[in-house]
């Protein structure tokens, strides 16, 4: 500590004591300095000083506030007559000011946080029945539904509680466009139901018999455990069943999910034909997600695309985009922005890329097909690839990525990908609860984990921002140009 | 505002007191008797030793004494502090209330041992 920093500390102090002290102060500070000499001593001695200021300037603030009391003697009070007495007068000193200041400060802060705290809106009460407030505030904390719902707008009759379940009757049909209701604390009866539905679920689908019970089993046992009592919150029911599950069964692709809005309870009706159309017409008009196809100064192909879009729409534009590149010396994908598609596109996309059949990992294959058949007659099987991946690069993107990696087929530039690897069938528990569960066994080829949670680590490690600099500069060098 | 009164007297200016027992001493001798007779347990910082002695030299239990320092060149600007007789006094009834303090410990076997 330098002695500026020292002399800037005294300043901190009041200024009567300044002024008596001040000297005298910087010259303690400057004959320890002098003898204290060494790292340890050093130290210790800036530590001192600290120390002394957090504990000194109060003390001073405190001590040195008024001076030598005005001496009312010599005005001779005669009594009986009001005498009049003139107090110190000062100016606000900066100190008080800034003091002030910070403990209005912390005030309104704390109000602040105070304020962003729910109100507690449901107390139990011995009747069950809720109180004028509390139905208000129930009211209040219910997040409006479309006033098209007939029972759902909160009239008096749906507020009340019987017997502590009032949830699982209350949206009695909420209509399959999956409105959002408020997120409630989970009832007992809930609870038990969606175990119950995980439990059932598991061993009627999950391609493993075996481990499927033994899942069941975990699940009833911890429940009579009472491990599950006292979770209200729906996300973190489900985070435990996913766990549980999967410390049961060892399958890290087996989750429950928890969504606030209701999940409809039959299957989405298919789409009519002119749904269809009108979804292609959409997918073409966005040429297909196909945002860039260029050839880069040194003959770099350059293609980005945003997904692995449906194959029957837009196989032509895919097509017509690879040709663009085909006559390139090196490709760069740039998948930074692709959140995954059909998985057929991803090996129609993949297949020019290779001159013989390899294998091809594509976990939502229900059959043993997990080869890939090379396109014929493409001139880039031998063109060095560059994949380009952001923390967003997901799903299909990230089987193309994982793949190509694994094959060793090309360079992966940019960050780690997401990891969604949303495996398995989905399946709906009740309202808000869901699982997805493989229901039949998928060999990886690779023998090595999948980018299901953890994603793909590139292999050039840079941020998603670089990463088309750093590619480029990587394909120049390789083709040797 | 009521001006602080020392009572109780703050372990640093009973230090000071006893430090300026013997012999008259500027701030930074001050400094360096406590150190010294709390084997280096004490270490009063400029704040802290400044703040005391300002108390203490408005309760007249110090004085300001003007005298030259035999050290260095820069002696003209250094204060020293003696102990007034109240100050003397002070420390003395402070030591008693110690030592009473001290008697009743050792009547309930908190202390052992001879040290005074």
């Amino acid at each position: 500590m330098s002695e500026k920093i020292f002399a800037w500390l005294v300043r901190l102090y009041p200024a009567p004591f300044r002024w008596k002290y001040e000297v005298e102060a910087l010259q303690l500070y400057r004959d320890r300095l002098r003898d204290e000499r060494g790292t340890f001593l050093r130290m210790r001695l800036y530590c001192d000083l600290i120390f002394d200021a957090l504990i000194g300037i109060p003390q001073a603030w405190r001590t040195s506030y008024g001076g030598p009391p005005i001496s009312t003697a010599a005005a001779g009070n005669v009594s009986g007559l009001p005498s009049f007495h003139l107090l110190k007068d000062e100016p606000l000193r900066a100190g008080s000011v800034v003091v002030g200041s910070v403990f209005s400060i912390m005030a309104l802060v704390a109000f602040g946080l105070v304020m962003r705290l729910p109100a507690p809106h449901r107390f139990s009460t011995a009747g069950g029945a809720l109180s004028p407030v509390e139905a208000v505030l129930e009211r209040l904390n219910r997040v409006v539904s479309p006033p098209t719902g007939t029972g759902a707008s909160g009239d008096g009759s749906t507020s009340t509680v019987n017997g502590g379940s009032s949830q699982t009757s209350m949206p009695a049909k909420s209509g399959p466009s999956g409105s959002e209701t408020a997120e409630k604390p989970l009832t007992v009866r809930q609870r038990d139901q969606v175990i119950r539905a995980a439990g059932e679920n598991l061993s009627a689908r999950y391609f493993d018999r075996q481990k499927a019970e033994a899942a069941v089993e975990k699940l009833r046992a911890l429940r009579k455990q009472g491990a599950y009592q006292g979770i209200v919150d729906g996300t973190k029911l489900a985070e435990r069943l996913t766990a549980d599950i999967r410390s049961a069964t060892g399958d890290s692709h087996l989750n429950v999910v928890y969504r606030r809005n209701v999940i409809p309870n039959a299957a989405p009706a298919r789409p009519s034909a002119a749904e269809i159309e009108s979804y292609r017409a959409l997918l073409i008009a966005e040429n297909c997600s196909l945002e860039k196809t260029e050839i880069l100064p040194g003959n770099i192909g350059y293609l980005k695309f945003n997904s692995f879009p449906d194959l029957d729409a837009c196989g032509a534009s895919f097509q017509k985009a690879i040709a663009r590149v085909a006559g390139a010396d090196a490709v760069i994908f740039d998948l930074r922005d692709n959140t995954g598609g059909f998985p057929d596109t991803v090996a129609e996309v993949a297949a020019p890329l290779f001159d013989h059949m390899v294998p091809w990992y594509n976990p939502r294959e229900t059959q043993s097909a997990t080869t890939l058949l090379p396109a014929r007659g493409s001139t880039l099987a031998n063109t060095p690839v560059y994949i380009l991946t952001s923390s967003h690069t997901l799903s299909g993107a990230e089987q193309f990525t994982y793949n190509l990696k694994m094959l060793k087929r090309a360079t992966i530039v940019g960050e780690t990908t997401g990891g969604g690897g949303h495996m398995g069938v989905f399946h709906r528990l009740d309202e808000h609860f869901g699982m997805g569960i493989p229901e039949t066994k998928i060999t990886n080829p690779y023998g090595k984990l999948d980018w299901d949670v953890v994603g793909v680590e590139p292999d050039v490690k840079v941020k998603e921002a670089d990463a088309l600099d750093a590619a480029e500069k990587l394909a120049a060098k390789r083709v040797g140009r | 505002m009521p001006k602080r009164k020392l009572d109780p007297l703050p372990a640093a200016a009973f230090q000071i007191l006893l430090s300026l027992a013997d012999e008259e001493l500027h701030g930074y001798g001050i400094m360096r008797q406590v150190e010294q007779q709390t084997n280096g347990r004490m270490r009063l910082g400029p704040g802290t030793l400044y703040s005391s002695i300002q108390g203490l030299e408005e309760e007249g239990l110090i004085e300001e004494v003007s005298r030259k320092s035999d050290t260095g060149s820069d002696a003209e600007r250094r204060r020293f502090y003696r102990l007034t007789s109240s100050g003397r006094k002070l420390a003395r009834a402070e030591a008693e209330r110690l030592a009473d303090l001290l008697r009743v410990a050792r009547a309930k076997k908190i202390l052992r041992g001879e040290y005074v």
